[in-house]
Formats: C-alpha cells, sequence, structure tokens
C-alpha cells in the first residue's frame, strides 16, 4: 500500500516537474479561459442580462472548454518520445499510472478553476457566494469525475488518428451529469443558500466521480496495453 | 456458429421479422383503436418504443460483448460487439425521427430537453464515438480494445445520464407497458405493440448475424491475404 502511493507520488511529481518547467498546458489552458471570458462579455446583451445571471453555466463551460485542451495533451508528450514505454514495463501498477495522471491533471485543472473564478469575480463581480467550502466542494467533486474520464479518453485518442479532435466527442456525452449538477449546486450558492441545500448535487457529483475513477483505474490498462 | 447457420438463421429472422413489419403495420393502420386523447397521431408508438427498446437492448449487447472481449480476448466477440454497435445506431436513428415527428403533433414542437429523449440522443453520440475510435486508431487490434473500453464507460455512464436529465423534469409520457400493476393499455394496442417489437427484434436479429458473418468473412480474407504476403504460406 505504501508501495503504491510512493510510486503514484513520483509519477505525479514527474509531471508536474514537467510542467512547471514548461508552462505549456498551464499557460494554453489559462490564456483560453481568460479570452473565452472575454468573448463571453461581448455575447451576452447586457441591455438584456446581466453576465452575472449565467455565471455558474459561464464558468462550468469554461472549465468544460479549457480543461478538454490540457486533458488532451495528457500523454502527448510521453507518446512523442516514447517515453510511455518506460513507465509502462516498469513494475508500476497500470492504475497507478492512471490515478497518477488523474491527479496530476488535477492539479491542473484545480488551478485553472481558481484562475476562472478569479477572471469572472474580476469582469463580471461575481463573488464566491456565501458558502465558499460548499462551492469548492462541488466545483472539485465535478472537475473530479471530469478529470478521470478526460484522462482516460485522452489515452484512447493519442493512438488515434483524428488526436484530440476527438476528445470532445468521445467525452462530452458523458459529462451531462457533471454539468447538470455542477451548475445547479453552483448557481444555488451563487444565490447565496445554505451549504445543506446542495447536498443532493454533491451526491451525484461525488457518484459520477467515483464511477469515472474506479472505471478509468479498471479500464486503463487495456488502453495502454499492446 | 458455422457460416451456414449464420446464413439460416439470417434468413429465417428477416422473413419472419419482415412478415411481422407487414403485418403490424396493418394493424397500426386498419386495426388498433384510436387513442382518446392523443388522436391519430398515437400510432406512431408503434414504431418509436419498439425501436426504443431494441436500440437500448442492441446497446447492452455492446456492453456486455465489449466487457468480456477485454477479459478473454476473444475476437469473436468483437465481431458480435460491432455487429450489434450499428444494429443499434440504426434503431436509435428510428427513435430519433419518430420521436420529433410525434412531439410536433403531440407537444407542438419538434424537439423538447425530454429526459428519454436526451438520453437517447447522448446514446447515439456515443455510439458515434464508438464507431470514430474503431476506425481511426492507428491498427486494427488497439481500435478494437479502445472501442470496447469506449463502449463499457458509455454503458457505465447510462444511469447517471438519466438521472439527471430526469432532473430536467419529465414532460415524457409515463410507461403504459412496464409497470408494476400491469399493462394500462387497452389490449389490441398491446397485441399490435408486441407484433412490433417481435418484428422489430427479428429484423436486429438478421441484421445482426448478416453483419456479423459479414465481419468474420472479412477478417479471415484479410488474414489469408496478409499471412501470403508475408510467405509463411496460408494459414489452414
Amino acid at each position: 500500500m505504501i508501495r503504491y502511493v510512493q510510486q503514484v507520488e513520483a509519477l505525479v511529481r514527474k509531471d508536474l516537474l514537467l510542467e512547471l518547467r514548461t508552462w505549456d498546458r498551464l499557460s494554453a489552458m489559462g490564456a483560453f479561459a481568460v479570452l473565452v471570458a472575454v468573448l463571453f462579455h461581448y455575447a451576452v446583451d447586457r441591455t438584456l442580462i446581466h453576465p452575472r445571471e449565467l455565471a455558474a453555466g459561464l464558468i462550468w463551460l469554461t472549465i468544460v472548454f479549457g480543461g478538454i485542451l490540457g486533458l488532451g495533451r495528457t500523454f502527448a508528450l510521453e507518446e512523442e518520445d516514447g517515453a510511455i514505454q518506460g513507465i509502462l514495463t516498469s513494475p508500476v501498477p497500470k492504475d497507478a499510472v492512471f490515478l497518477a495522471k488523474v491527479t496530476g491533471n488535477f492539479v491542473l485543472l484545480g488551478l485553472l478553476v481558481l484562475l476562472i473564478l478569479f477572471v469572472f469575480g474580476l469582469f463580471f463581480q461575481v463573488g464566491l457566494g456565501g458558502n465558499p467550502f460548499a462551492l469548492f466542494g462541488v466545483l472539485s467533486l465535478g472537475v473530479l469525475g471530469f478529470t478521470a474520464l478526460g484522462t482516460l479518453y485522452s489515452g484512447v485518442t493519442v493512438r488515434s488518428r483524428m488526436g484530440e479532435t476527438l476528445l470532445p466527442v468521445l467525452v462530452f456525452p458523458l459529462l451531462v451529469p457533471m454539468v447538470v449538477f455542477g451548475v445547479r449546486g453552483t448557481s444555488l450558492l451563487f444565490a447565496g443558500v445554505s451549504g445543506a441545500e446542495v447536498e443532493g448535487s454533491l451526491r451525484i457529483l461525488g457518484s459520477f466521480s467515483l464511477v469515472a475513477l474506479l472505471a478509468g483505474a479498471f479500464l486503463f490498462r487495456f488502453v495502454v496495453e499492446d | 456458429m458455422s457460416l451456414k447457420t449464420i446464413r439460416w438463421g439470417a434468413g429465417i429472422a428477416g422473413v419472419l421479422g419482415v412478415g411481422l413489419a407487414l403485418l403490424f403495420h396493418w394493424q397500426v393502420f386498419f386495426w388498433v383503436p384510436t387513442e382518446a386523447s392523443m388522436g391519430i397521431v398515437q400510432r406512431i408508438f408503434y414504431v418509436h418504443v419498439p425501436a426504443a427498446w431494441v436500440g437500448f437492448f442492441a446497446f447492452f449487447i455492446v456492453a456486455l460483448c465489449s466487457a468480456v472481449y477485454l477479459w478473454l480476448g476473444e475476437e469473436r466477440l468483437d465481431i458480435a460487439a460491432v455487429s450489434a454497435a450499428e444494429g443499434g445506431i440504426l434503431f436509435t436513428t428510428i427513435v430519433l425521427i419518430s420521436g420529433p415527428l410525434w412531439a410536433k403533433l403531440a407537444w407542438g414542437t419538434w424537439w423538447t430537453w425530454e429526459p428519454r429523449l436526451t438520453l437517447t440522443l447522448l446514446l447515439w453520440f456515443i455510439y458515434v464515438g464508438y464507431f470514430l475510435v474503431r476506425s481511426s486508431s492507428e491498427n486494427e487490434r488497439t481500435g478494437r480494445r479502445l472501442a470496447a473500453v469506449v463502449g463499457i464507460v458509455g454503458a457505465l455512464n447510462i444511469p447517471l445520464i438519466h438521472m439527471s436529465v430526469l432532473w430536467f423534469r419529465s414532460l415524457h409520457p409515463q410507461p403504459v407497458v412496464l409497470r408494476t400493476d400491469g399493462p394500462s393499455l387497452h389490449p389490441d394496442m398491446l397485441v399490435t405493440l408486441m407484433t412490433a417489437l417481435a418484428s422489430f427484434t427479428l429484423v436486429f436479429l438478421a441484421i445482426f448475424l448478416v453483419r456479423y458473418g459479414a465481419e468474420r468473412l472479412e477478417r479471415e480474407l484479410r488474414a489469408h491475404d496478409s499471412a501470403r504476403e508475408s510467405g509463411k504460406g496460408v494459414p489452414v
């Protein structure tokens, strides 16, 4: 068990270090998030509706579109130089590789979410609502499931001729639970309800993430094996 | 299963299925009583509902065969999964065409964000993804494995998708057949529905068997060709 955690940790550290050296994915996702917020400003007619009223939905869409950019590159670097073979032939279990990739991606997407909240606060005066803990609960549970699905399917699309264009086609149909309950919980919290009222959303987001994580950890070996 | 059995099976299922299709169309147009509140348009129900059942059943076969294929690596299971997926696409397409036709007359709109409608649309896209992964993979073996993963994850997500779209309260008519207190529709309507269901199931079986046989032959032929090209002689 301890060994397993150490293996995951080593892989996570490697991925995060790679990201810190280049800032490839984070800068692309971050720039995307800010630019989308700018475009939203012009896409929404302020005389009819204030973007604040759509904030929960816009935030989740920005997470989905920005996140898919980063998730699509999960295996790109390793596939290009063949390093993935080294990881796969090492005695680390495949599920540990998957969980490490999910953890690394989750950290990146977490930073993306913080940036998005900041940008929406700055541009559209969206606050955190009365209950920031519940808000972070809703956001992180939803993003965890999204990350697990995106990581698994990024392993699928990296071996396809269509590459990253295929990723949204595969992942978006599966994101409906996350968007429905993520947006619902987030907009309730923006409206200032107490944490207890979003419990239902939290539960469904939790089971969504759990299913995605377990399915991914189990099926990942079939995605990478040859 | 030998190819001969497959051919006979497909032939019999096809003839029976088409025969029953003629019969249920006669029932729909001339025999079954008109539903009181919705009127004549309700007759689309006899195409729509069985197509949905068969389409969902096909997706269940895809997930099951994919899971066992990953477990045992038996190629015939992959052939079965892809054949069922093609049938599934066909029948969910029928659902997605017949649904809006009915909805336009009954609800006054082509499309609403109604749970079962949304679920069927998403299922259709999951199937499309299944075929895109299969056809765009760097080699065929990888494509089969990746498509199996997509088939399984898609099926695992169905209950969650269903639950979440249900939250957007339903306009869709409530079930009239699979209820705990027994079917609530007129016996003639039930007979018509069951004829249509039997017909669609047999047609699905026929399509499935034809595709299964063809796909198997194609793969045998390709294996034969590549064995000859590599100079290893013809496998027996």
